[in-house]
């Protein structure tokens, strides 16, 4: 922050002007921009609330004759006063309060503050800032305010339903009924909405408004991304041969829905986008952890499934068939694997024994 | 075949099969009944003194786990029962105990000296000698012959409400097992497994197994033979075998070396399934079915064609073995799409492998899958491998193919071989995949 200091304020270029003007006793406090404010915090950038105070000194307690009112139970009746030191610069100074004022987790009785400086008083913090405190830049806006409201929900439910309809439509291996479409389509959208709706209810909550039109459009655009996953990894394990692309595709999955998050919660905070990332990627690594772990703990191995099933018609394969001398060649080597696991203890189910089946 | 389930069958089966017992209770004294066949009257009381009911317990606690019955052999105290009764104390030695319980209510342990696993036979030792009644013949020309129709009496404990013989008759031998059955048209019920049947002159023909549970009356026999086959061996042997569990492994490996050989002892049959030719193999012990889909509103035809083997080894009440499946389906169509046939083919192709980590009698499966073609056909091939945990060196093998020369057209076959070696196991999934060919019709 480019924040001049308080302190410095009266040892400036127009400190030597002042005296002229000067006419209160002590000139350094004319230096001191009058109104003040003081700022109740909620959290470290957010102002639950503020007061203007017009002259030093301010007395600040739960007590009707402060200038300041605090309603915590927490401070005294005449808790602390902010006023103007010998120096020139301001501080605020414990009036005898049983909890005293706390500055980054120390107890002191006099504190020197400038507008950055919060100060905790029981259970409320507080900062107090000049007319003249120079505030930090200008944001530039990159929010494209067009698309918020009917649009992105639109296109996001859009997105959900021709989703729904493509895949039914591929899966369609019956008799032509519109009912299993239209069936589809609305647990699809539905699905959709709940989860945009959450997303909505917390924007609300931390964010001031919903925005429940771009929470739609990101759950739109995350299925689309997960149908097309699904197409392409299917489609490229068959051709190529490739089949951890099947085996491990879940993993895929997860790491979509983690980008889910990461949008969501970028629309509700925009302000700390690598925070977010770091979030998103814990839970998408949390995610795959718990994948393999159950894998493992079903199949004893990590692969989601035991071999791939995937069937796609002969134009799209790519790869070469081997012979049959080579693939019971290769399957010699499952022997040591299922031997290994012989000896493996498990546990002790022996409802689960399946082997009669 | 099933055998026995040893937990009780339902109340409303023992009322249908009451009226067959020839020791009919006398509830209504003033109707007269028709008179009790004397022969089975004579052979019970005579009888009754070597028939024994086998109990298997929990050691902690000595509950019953299960039931069935047994024989004192001549004047010996040797007892001849069903490997299936007495498989908890082969297995499981340090969790179940056995002991008997004769027609006067005295009981005592068991000691078990031999198993044979595949002909579902063993022989306990117990503390008390028999009458003499049950004579198993050393010569194999002394057995009794059998003639289709004759009667054959049944004894035994069923369902623990107390000891009963039960008429019926003998109607020859069956071979859709590996070993042979003999046939036998009267009830048998759980508990009475391991029990003795006899021939109205007091001959033992066999020893009760198992009953078709879809059938009225359809009962099976272990024949005497191999019962005097154990007994040769028990007589021979010094001193009981340990572990049990190595001895049903090795019984299991000799009959895996049975059903491959015997699976693949001439070229396997060639059937045509559209224009594919797919391998069977058809004979008394695997017997084919097939079946269609073909519904007007649906718009895709499977025909399945599905060979299995009708018996299994029962191993424990876990794990039976040693059978052998073929299946393949023949799916088309002309209404549908090449994406939407595509995904009808891969729901199709979807777990086909069943297994859990967790399982305690075989391993989860390992997987090998690849394209592979052999000169006639191009298929995706799965090749899916689990080990048994408790025996070493038999394997259950599923081998998966679906064709891939075709988009409208699939072909997809399983052959699933249960408890064999290694090398046997590779050897039918390499004959499977090598017999499968284009050039029917």
């Amino acid at each position: 922050m480019a924040t001049p200091d308080i302190h410095e304020i009266p040892a400036g270029p127009h400190a030597s002007e002042v005296p002229e003007l000067a006419q209160p006793a002590r000139p350094a406090a004319a230096a001191l921009n009058a109104p003040f404010f003081v700022e109740v915090l909620a959290s470290k950038d957010e102002v639950k609330h503020r007061h203007q105070v017009n002259a030093l000194p301010i007395r600040i307690g739960r007590g009707y004759d402060n200038d300041f009112i605090l309603d915590d139970p927490h401070t005294a009746a005449h808790h602390a006063i902010v006023e103007q030191g010998e120096d020139g610069s301001l501080h605020i100074r414990d009036l005898g309060s049983h909890n005293g004022i706390v500055h980054r987790g120390k107890r002191l009785p006099l504190i020197s503050i400038n507008g950055n400086t919060v100060v905790r008083l029981g259970h409320t913090n507080l900062r107090v800032r000049a007319a003249d405190f120079q505030v930090s830049d200008e944001l530039a806006d990159t929010t494209i305010h067009s698309w918020e409201g009917w649009p992105p929900a639109l296109s996001g439910l859009a997105i959900m339903a021709l989703l729904s309809l493509l895949s039914t439509w591929l899966s369609d291996v019956s008799k032509y009924e519109t009912i299993r479409y239209l069936m589809a389509a609305a647990y699809v959208l539905s699905g959709g909405l709940i989860w945009s709706g959450i997303w909505a209810f917390a924007n609300r909550l931390f964010g001031g408004h919903a925005r429940f039109g771009r929470h739609l459009f990101i759950a739109g655009c995350g299925m689309a991304a997960m149908e097309a996953w699904s197409l392409f990894s299917a489609t490229a394990a068959y051709a190529l041969s490739l089949e951890f692309l099947s085996r491990y595709g879940s993993h895929v999955v997860i790491a979509i829905t983690a980008a889910m998050v990461y949008f969501h919660l970028s629309i509700i905070n925009p302000r700390h986008p690598r925070r977010i990332a770091m979030t998103a990627i814990i839970l998408g690594l949390i995610g795959s952890g718990l994948m393999l772990m159950m894998n493992y703990q079903r199949y004893g191995q990590a692969a989601d499934e035991l071999y791939m099933s995937q069937i796609l018609p002969p134009s799209i394969r790519l790869s070469a068939d081997q012979p049959v001398d080579q693939f019971i060649n290769d399957a010699k080597s499952l022997k040591e694997k299922v031997d290994a696991d012989r000896s493996k203890a498990v546990g002790h189910d022996d409802q689960d024994a399946d082997a009669a089946e | 075949m099933r055998n026995f389930s040893l937990a009780a069958v339902s109340a409303a089966l023992l009322a249908g099969l009451l009226p067959c017992a020839i020791a009919a209770t006398p509830m209504q004294e003033q109707v007269p009944l028709p008179a009790p066949s004397s022969s089975a009257q004579k052979l019970y009381s005579s009888a009754q003194n070597d028939l024994l009911q086998i109990r298997i317990l929990l050691k902690n606690g000595r509950t019953q786990a299960s039931v069935g019955s047994g024989f004192l052999i001549g004047d010996s105290n040797l007892v001849v029962t069903n490997y299936h009764v007495v498989s908890q104390i082969a297995l499981e030695p340090e969790t179940y105990v056995g002991e008997y319980v004769d027609t006067a209510n005295q009981r005592g342990a068991v000691e078990l000296l031999a198993v044979d696993a595949l002909h579902d036979l063993a022989v306990v030792r117990v503390g008390r000698s028999g009458t003499g009644f049950f004579k198993v013949p050393e010569q194999i020309q002394q057995l009794p012959a059998l003639t289709q129709g004759q009667y054959l009496y049944s004894l035994g404990n069923p369902l623990d409400l107390g000891f009963a013989i039960s008429e019926g008759s003998y109607n020859g031998i069956i071979r859709r097992g590996f070993y042979d059955q003999l046939m036998f048209t009267g009830p048998i019920n759980s508990g009475m497994s391991g029990g003795p049947n006899v021939t109205v002159d007091g001959k033992v023909a066999g020893v009760n197994v198992s009953k078709r549970l879809d059938g009225e009356l359809v009962s099976f026999l272990v024949p005497v033979r191999y019962v005097q086959e154990l007994l040769v061996k028990v007589r021979q042997q010094a001193k009981p075998a340990r572990d049990f569990n190595l001895i049903v492994g090795q019984q299991l490996m000799a009959h895996q070396g049975v059903i491959v050989d015997k699976l693949l002892e001439s070229p396997l049959t060639l059937k045509v399934l559209g224009p594919y030719k797919v391998p069977v193999r058809e004979s008394d012990q695997v017997r084919c079915w097939g079946q269609s889909n073909a519904k007007p509103d649906i718009p895709y035809t499977v025909d399945e064609m599905r060979c299995q083997t009708e018996s299994a080894i029962y191993v424990s009440s876990q794990l039976q073995t040693g059978q052998v499946s073929i299946q393949h389906a023949y799916t088309r169509s002309l209404e549908l799409n090449a994406l939407r046939f595509s995904d009808l083919v891969s729901n199709a192709f979807k777990n086909q492998v069943s297994g859990s980590y967790k399982n305690q009698q075989v391993t989860a499966p390992a997987c090998k899958e690849q394209f592979v073609s052999n000169n006639k056909l191009s298929m995706r091939a799965v090749l899916c491998v689990r080990a048994y945990r408790k025996f070493t060196g038999l394997y259950d093998f599923i081998l998966l193919t679906a064709s891939t020369d075709q988009a409208m057209m699939s072909l997809q076959s399983r052959v699933e071989t249960k408890g064999v070696s290694y090398d046997n196991g590779l050897r039918v999934s390499r004959i499977f995949l090598e017999s499968l060919g284009k050039g029917g019709k």
